[in-house]
């Protein structure tokens, strides 16, 4: 079977997607009998970009001119792209504090100095553009980016879950956090496919799997009002991974 | 002859006796305070207070998660091999016999599933009366499904009433004999008289897709999954296949679905047959309350009140039911 080409590249983001990778440390030699990782600065220099690639991984959300440009470029030169991580998915802790007045954020940060001066308010990747599949999480699931990969090595993309994390939970036989621990547990708007991973250690869900599809956020603030948690409450727990949410 | 009884003192030798024929499990408290269907610990007694697990048992015969076939280009698809053990489901309440009543006319009806017959065989089920609580709806709502058990445990103060339902049962009870004694007292009523009504088995019309209780559901439901998860009877599975990281393997997965997922009734191309949470909660009403395919016109919800009690949004479909089905008993 011929390789595929792979690229493997972060933007703005701490790495952690691209690490995970790397921690598959069991199946990164039969990885390499299916992959060839031709662009990953991460992992190998140098890391020079050539000709097309049946596959890009973009780990990171963007937030600087350069940034941009690069994700053009391995839009332009890739089959499929796949957004690697929440960041990727829907602009993550970086875009935490979007909204808020950019000058003032940087200098309170870096003061006076030029430093990172020509930032922007980070985006996910689909804003800018086409994504071709998701592997959120933060990190992703090592399972989930094993499928993946083994999924595009036989041309075909992730079946994309439309679950709440609260669906795993209970298959798992979870206390529920929400409704026996009036704990403020985002579970029931989460996107599951973490197998509960938070709530099965007692801890509630902090939402680092972005929104589910056809989240009722409105029945979800009524029931956290109930537990005693108001709207902002909600909104800064929720908008820590995915300052898209609309509340 | 009188009815024979073992007394509450002798349970724990009871509970010894039985784990020489088979792995026991029953409902287990655990330290989170859940009530899960697990193994009982030697020397423990399970929690017989409970009314009812979080999990019902069809958890033991169909797996949350689990690899039913797998590919390898040599061997082409081949059954999961399964290390099955003979295990004793003990204290199980009328509701839950239903249940397992109910998925085996599904899966050892006209195309038996290997897995499912296979550990459904290993099963010894061992029933236990109870009291309906301000959740159940066992006694609202008949049902034309059969409590079936090998043994049928009833309480009365001294202890539990012993009855045999199956040759399995009578060789357990012969097991125990030396444990039994003569009821003298009163036998209080059957907790199974409100199941094996057949003459619910009718099909009756179409619920009426315009009440505007559906939309009502359908604005408070968080689409969690949790009502079907923890229903006895819901059996609806999505079937996976993911490739193996080489080139010639892959597994055939099957894990538990919901009707109110999104995805339930899509099709390729992205077509739903069920877009609106509204068309969904028809759907599963008429699954739990009518039956359908083969099955119609045979009621689904055995009233174990574990939707009710799991939802996070508190929604009760048991109101609807009453006014819409409305069967006094």
């Amino acid at each position: 079977m011929k390789k595929l080409r792979v690229a493997i590249a972060g933007l703005t983001a701490c790495s952690g997607c691209q690490l995970s990778l790397l921690n598959c440390e069991d199946e990164l030699p039969r990885m390499l009998e299916l992959f060839e990782f031709h662009y990953f600065p991460m992992a190998s220099s140098p890391a020079l970009m050539e000709g097309e690639y049946d596959a890009v991984l973009v780990e990171g959300c963007l937030s600087m001119p350069h940034e941009k440009e690069l994700l053009q470029e391995l839009r332009r030169r890739s089959r499929y792209l796949v957004a690697l991580g929440t960041c990727a998915v829907c602009g993550g802790v970086a875009a935490l504090r979007n909204g808020e007045e950019r000058e003032q954020l940087r200098q309170s940060v870096y003061g006076e100095n030029q430093v990172a001066s020509e930032t922007y308010e980070p985006l996910p990747l689909h804003r800018v553009v086409q994504v071709d599949a998701a592997v959120t999480g933060c990190p992703p699931e090592k399972e989930e980016l094993l499928r993946l990969l083994a999924g595009l090595a036989r041309g075909v993309l992730p079946v994309a879950i439309d679950y709440p994390v609260c669906t795993e939970c209970r298959m798992r036989e979870n206390l529920c956090l929400l409704t026996e621990r009036s704990a403020l547990c985002l579970g029931p708007l989460t996107l599951g496919g973490c197998s509960a991973r938070c709530p099965s250690l007692g801890v509630p869900c902090e939402g680092c799997r972005g929104p589910v599809p056809e989240a009722n956020l409105a029945e979800a603030l009524e029931i956290y009002a109930e537990k005693g948690f108001d709207k902002a409450t909600v909104r800064d727990r929720l908008r820590r991974f995915c300052p898209e949410w609309k509340l | 002859m009188a009815p024979q009884y073992i007394a509450n003192h002798n349970l724990p030798l009871l509970l010894e006796r039985l784990r020489r024929y088979a792995e026991l499990h029953g409902p287990v408290r655990g330290e989170d305070g859940v009530v899960r269907f697990a193994a009982i610990a030697p020397g423990t007694l399970p929690d017989l207070s409970a009314l009812r697990t979080l999990l019902p048992p069809k958890k033991y015969l169909l797996h949350p998660q689990e690899t039913i076939l797998n590919y390898t280009a040599a061997a082409g698809y081949q059954l999961q091999a399964e290390d099955v053990r003979s295990l004793i489901l003990f204290g199980l309440h009328p509701c839950d016999l239903a249940g397992i009543n109910y998925l085996d006319r599904v899966f050892l009806g006209d195309a038996p599933d290997p897995l499912y017959a296979a550990r459904r065989a290993t099963l010894t089920l061992i029933g236990i009366s109870c009291t309906p609580d301000e959740f159940c709806s066992c006694h609202i709502l008949p049902s034309p499904l059969n409590a079936l058990s090998d043994l049928f445990l009833c309480s009365v103060d001294e202890g539990l009433i012993v009855t045999s339902g199956s040759p399995r049962g009578d060789e357990l009870l012969d097991g125990v004999k030396d444990l039994l004694e003569e009821w003298e007292g009163a036998v209080p009523e059957d907790s199974r008289r409100f199941f094996g009504h057949a003459e619910a088995e009718q099909v009756r019309p179409e619920p009426d897709a315009t009440l505007p209780e559906w939309q009502e559901f359908a604005s408070h439901c968080l689409g969690c999954g949790a009502c079907s998860l923890c229903c006895p009877t819901c059996y609806c599975f999505d079937v996976l296949e993911f490739c193996g990281l080489d080139s010639c393997s892959a597994e055939r997965v099957r894990q538990w679905d919901n009707c109110l997922f999104k995805s339930h009734a899509e099709v390729a191309g992205g077509t739903n047959f069920r877009k609106e949470r509204a068309e969904r909660f028809l759907y599963r009403y008429r699954h739990k309350y009518r039956g359908f395919g083969p099955l119609q016109g045979v009621p689904s919800c055995v009233g174990c009140g574990r939707c009710r009690v799991v939802c996070p949004a508190g929604l009760d479909l048991r109101p609807l039911a009453e006014r819409l089905e409305g069967r006094p008993l």
